[in-house]
């Protein structure tokens, strides 16, 4: 009977930010994957385990340079030291992984692969519902592709977020374009979140296919084929990348370039796509290719996941505003909880 | 007179269902989004007879597929391949929209911003899809926009109301890869699609050393009248930055050596930029000096429609929203039968 109530009584709490008892800083979520049947709403044992630092603490901000130059550097080089609040553990970060909506090409059934294609409204309120889900999840780095889509769906996101820090995307496409964007404040370089466009998180790269609707390509090439180039783990279609290439290239920069970042406890997001998240989950939840290629993400959901001592730990996907979570809650507790409800509901 | 008022409350539903048979009455009206001008057009019906321009149920050019041998299809085509004009169009009309981003994070907090890629808030969100609002009836051929994300957003956004079938698609050209990479391999969908080009011609002015503070901060560094001249000089720039004039002059060549010849032949223009550049722009269009450009102060995500017509830009002021009346160019008659339609609905 406890349980039950839960599920009616916690939505007000979880968004009133986290608990002063330490075993309630745990937010347990839905899990977003197919590929995972069993929830986690009801297996209050299991939250026991594990914890992450919700927003009250403060987190390690990126330091500025310490050049005799004024220009501030948004991301410090990796030699420089941070500061770290000491109630953070370092070892743990979070990482949120975040699935663009829908883009006018899906809504025309068209294969996108690398083509820039933007998002439809549909796909803008996906990103903004993602951001309310995230909005209390301390952020330090973004990580987005260089399609539009993801880059819009993270700026989305970030419009819903209530740390007073701003997302600023870095330019480094030439000399021109460093100098230009460059930042003269130290206390706003404090207050920066740094972008970061990679094409390395792209889509996979459909080659011949892009563009093509779903029939015109059963006529062009054959329905098993196509089949085949869709749901097999090597495979490429005629001048694209087979998941395994796209995979090459994602976790490779995941692991130079974000995975660093974690370790040194910065909380990342990275906003991407279908091929290039699932390969980063694959690595992440060390799945075979068979379990890879069933796996699909939920789009405009946001996963998390924890680094802690070294490993990734999976949290599911932070609950809605709407939906109710389950809160590791004593007994006690749960009764309070409980007779609170009923008054409410009288 | 009377015709004149009752135009205000009964026209409103009207626009938006399309244009009309009468051809003097493909005639729309705006009001305007600039300070400068201080008299709007609202109560001015004899104007309105001068001038037209096509609206939405005209079919305009597509973007041509070049016509080469491979199957990859370049959805932008040089100028010089013929296009496909519609017979009614004139192909020496074409419609530039000009849109200006709304709020962005840093100027909510009252930081110089320039080119630093700062995002939109959500005021700007609802900005940029106010503007798509306002324009979701003019055809768009190709978009323009700066190197930056709020303007990209802004298009994109005011593109999600649009009520065309097309769809934008951003041409990445920063590499080889990249070029490769986005290539679309059908023609049908080719030709729905809308080119996206980013520039950095048309990004904001660049601030310099004040990129970032706020404005306390910088008139306690440099001095409030030293800001106050490069905020509103024409050719005084910050330490490091670049004046009114240096952003004028790379937007405005921009615009000259790329977009102009777009809209020479006949192709719908769209451009999503910055308040310099912007202002830069139009100072070219309006032939404004630099003492009118210093005073002109564009409105956030409220576009801006011009006419290319005959080799002239002429200003058409801003397309009204859903939900604001606007006058059209009635005959007498046809305002007498307005007025009493008018009188029909409210009874």
């Amino acid at each position: 009977m406890a349980a039950t109530s839960f599920h009616q009584a916690i939505g007000t709490l979880q968004y009133s930010g986290c608990f002063s008892i330490s075993n309630l800083n745990q937010e347990n979520g839905n899990s977003s994957f197919r590929l995972i049947s069993k929830g986690f709403k009801l297996s209050i044992p299991l939250l026991r385990t594990g914890t992450y630092c919700s927003r009250k603490n403060s987190f390690s901000n990126i330091h500025a340079s310490t050049s005799q130059s004024t220009v501030f550097d948004p991301v410090s080089s990796s030699l420089n030291g941070m500061t770290s609040d000491s109630k953070k553990k370092s070892s743990e970060a979070a990482l949120i992984l975040i699935r663009h909506g829908e883009s006018m090409w899906n809504e025309k059934n068209l294969f996108t692969g690398c083509v820039d294609v933007p998002l439809t409204k549909k796909g803008v309120e996906e990103a903004i519902e993602a951001g309310k889900r995230i909005s209390n999840i301390p952020i330090d780095m973004i990580y987005t592709s260089a399609l539009i889509r993801a880059q819009m769906t993270a700026m989305l996101a970030m419009t819903e977020h209530r740390r007073k820090k701003v997302p600023i995307i870095l330019h480094d496409e030439d000399e021109q374009a460093r100098a230009w964007s460059q930042i003269f404040s130290e206390d706003t370089n404090k207050q920066c979140i740094p972008v970061i466009t990679a094409w390395q998180l792209n889509e996979r790269m459909y080659g011949e296919l892009q563009g093509l609707n779903k029939q015109e390509t059963a006529e062009r090439f054959g329905k098993e084929k196509v089949h085949e180039w869709r749901r097999s783990y090597d495979i490429p279609p005629p001048n694209g990348e087979s998941l395994e290439m796209c995979a090459q290239r994602a976790v490779a920069y995941f692991t130079e370039n974000i995975e660093l970042q974690l370790q040194r406890g910065k909380n990342v997001m990275i906003a991407a796509h279908g091929n290039s998240l699932r390969s980063i989950i694959m690595y992440l939840d060390k799945l075979s290719s068979q379990e890879v290629i069933r796996l699909e993400p939920s789009t405009g959901i946001p996963m998390l996941y924890i680094l802690k001592e070294g490993q990734f730990i999976r949290r599911g996907s932070p609950v809605a505003p709407t939906e109710a979570g389950v809160y590791a809650y004593t007994k006690r507790l749960a009764q309070y909880r409980q007779r609170l409800d009923e008054m409410f509901q009288s």
